[in-house]
């Protein structure tokens, strides 16, 4: 598209987004003010997307919050958490029996002395800490044992340990902010009855 | 002292109301007082303390309990120190009111719109009286009442009578108080023979609960082992809407009862529908060696019991949902006030009717805050994340789902059929701790 073109479509966005685009992003490419500009325009998807709160520390964006976590380990932790890792092959499937865990990654820092915990989860974590403590408390334990401090999974002390290494995002962006792990799981089941439904009518 | 420092609860240290199951039929009455000498308040205690069963002392025959609580403004107000206080778990030390947000009391639930007293600072202790019939009700009173006389420092502001309606169901019709679960070491008979009794410190401070810790204690310990928490609310019930509600949705007379099953997740007789999905049978509703001995786990689907029914809601059983059942299990206390709406009317008569339910559990957030929020407000649990609980849930414009082969049933545009009219936590210490309490100094 060519430049003038660019400049006649910000041009048509509603003035307040453009004064809002100037503000920010004043030295951008039109193309990239034009972009955004539209985005913020759009009220149905920005409203679909929203980004709210998840709790004390993290964002959440429909169902869907994120939690990121930077904890210091203990001397030779990398090592033991690696040794684990390997040992099943990276795989944490068990995991799933959590029940609202979209997704989990651990990553070492700093020559291996910090562990980067990343995660997408279904509602808030708070009220269900309890529940994840006593569904796979050796698991947990195993885990972030080898960080500095861990006061162990069932002590009274580990929401606000775990919020104290809590790095809130700054964005977040979830492509299916209201689709749940469980929704999804039905929507498969779903899928597969309608499947089998259409092709035994054939 | 009583106390004792092993792992079993001294159930002669635990107030009768805490663990023993209310009488049925009952007559009851709860009283609020507000503290205005301490001095006078311990006086109070002093004299109730002779009046006050204990689980083990309970006479069974008699059924006649007096309880005592105390909000954290009553704690302070009759002189328990402000270190001490600090112990208490923090939704207590907050209040009902203030956990509005959590507990999903918004709206015509909202505490602006409580009944006063409930929810104001000057609601100090409660007073349950609970007895099988009206004389024995008036005689415990009768005792409770001498014990006030001439302590004009401790002001009655607040009464509420509460009493089981004829045939024994709450105001919507239904047979109540069923599903209790059984405790380790209480000696109260277990009904469901499927769940393994649940640690006491799920219902006692200071004892092992089902994380396998022991949760922190109120401090001193006299103060807070063997004590419990409560948290009582006075549930006003919209029954003509509901009965509106499903005759409009009902194809016949006899769909709408399936229906008003299908919300309850029990027939009217406190049959369960997981064990009689397509009629109710008054037998098995009336035989407590049966009404609550069954497992959802063959119905996954809910087709017998839908996934999103009142009764599956607050107990899921062996159902798989997100979490665990067993770090939410409370025992809960519903009373009758008010006159029950007469069966076949469906025009609203005005008359305030309702439920003043209690919980009683040693963990206020993890029970009874989070049932409210997750089990009751919120349906991402059983993966319906767009429906609350249809009978209780603070619904504007809700769904509910019925499963059923080979198309579902999906009601929509429910309204709230409970709103609450107020309430408060409360602390009901241990016999001991009420001694302790008797003794301040302060």
């Amino acid at each position: 598209m060519s430049q003038q073109s660019l400049e006649q479509r910000f041009q048509g966005l509603p003035a307040t987004v453009r004064q809002k685009v100037d503000a920010v992003i004043d030295d951008a490419k039109v193309a990239l003010k034009v972009r955004v500009g539209e985005l913020l325009a759009d009220k149905d998807e920005v409203a679909e997307h929203a980004v709210t709160t998840a709790g004390r520390v993290g964002a959440k964006s429909g169902e869907v919050s994120e939690l990121t976590a930077i904890m210091p380990l203990k001397p030779g932790g990398a090592e033991r958490l690696r040794k684990f890792f390997k040992l099943v092959d990276g795989n944490l499937a068990g995991a799933g029996d959590v029940g609202t865990l979209h997704n989990m990654r651990f990553v070492f820092l700093d020559g291996d002395t910090k562990l980067l915990f990343a995660t997408a989860y279904d509602g808030e974590w708070d009220p269900y800490i309890d529940d994840f403590a006593t569904k796979i408390p050796e698991m947990m334990d195993h885990l972030f044992g080898n960080v500095e401090g861990w006061p162990g999974i069932h002590s009274p002390e580990v929401k606000d340990f775990i919020v104290q290494y809590q790095l809130p995002a700054e964005a977040w962006f979830v492509a299916h902010p209201n689709l749940t792990v469980a929704g999804a799981t039905r929507l498969k089941r779903l899928d597969r009855t309608v499947q089998s439904f259409l092709t035994e009518l054939n | 002292m009583s106390t004792d420092h092993g792992s079993v609860p001294n159930l002669a240290d635990v107030q009768a109301a805490v663990l023993q199951p209310r009488p049925t039929p009952y007559a009851g009455t709860y009283l609020a007082l507000r503290i205005d000498d301490r001095r006078q308040a311990r006086a109070l205690v002093q004299r109730m303390l002779p009046m006050l069963d204990s689980v083990a002392s309970f006479d069974a025959e008699r059924q006649v309990s007096l309880a005592i609580g105390f909000s954290f403004e009553g704690l302070r107000a009759i002189g328990v120190p402000e270190d001490s206080l600090a112990t208490f778990s923090p939704e207590f030390q907050q209040g009902m009111a203030a956990r509005a947000a959590e507990l999903g009391d918004l709206g015509d639930s909202s505490p602006a719109n409580w009944e006063g007293p409930l929810g104001s600072k000057d609601l100090h202790l409660m007073l349950v009286g609970l007895a099988p019939d009206t004389p024995r009700l008036e005689a415990i009173l009768l005792l409770a009442r001498d014990a006030l006389r001439d302590l004009p420092g401790v002001a009655t502001i607040w009464q509420q009578e509460v009493f089981a309606a004829p045939n024994e169901r709450e105001p919507f019709g239904f047979k109540d108080g069923i599903g209790q679960p059984a405790i380790e070491g209480a000696a109260i008979p277990c009904t469901n023979s499927r769940e393994e009794p649940l640690k006491a410190g799920e219902f006692l401070l200071g004892f092992e609960d089902e994380t396998g810790s022991i949760a922190p204690v109120p401090q001193p310990d006299i103060l807070g082992r063997g004590g419990t928490y409560a948290a009582f609310r006075k549930l006003h019930t919209r029954v003509a809407d509901f009965r509106q509600y499903l005759r409009d949705r009902a194809a016949d007379r006899a769909d709408e009862e399936l229906l008003a099953a299908k919300v309850v997740g029990r027939w009217p007789s406190g049959a369960p529908l997981a064990l009689s999905p397509d009629r109710d049978d008054p037998e098995l509703g009336a035989d407590p060696h049966r009404n609550n001995d069954f497992q959802y786990g063959d119905d996954p689907r809910g087709l017998k019991c839908p996934l999103g029914s009142h009764a599956r809601r607050m107990n899921p059983r062996d159902a798989i949902i997100t979490g665990e059942v067993r770090l939410h299990r409370m025992i809960r206390r519903g009373t009758n006030y008010g006159p029950p709406l007469p069966q076949g009317v469906y025009e609203d008569d005005g008359a305030d009717r309702g439920i003043v339910f209690a919980f009683i559990g040693a963990h206020l957030a993890r029970q009874f805050e989070f049932v409210q929020a997750q089990w009751v407000n919120d349906g991402k649990f059983i993966g319906v994340p767009a429906e609350k609980d249809p009978l209780v849930g603070a619904n504007d414009d809700g769904q509910f789902t019925v499963p059923r082969t080979p198309i579902r049933r999906r009601f929509q545009g429910l309204p709230p059929f409970v709103v609450n009219r107020g309430g408060e936590y409360c602390f009901l210490p241990s016999l001991s701790a009420l001694r302790w309490i008797a003794d301040l100094d302060t």
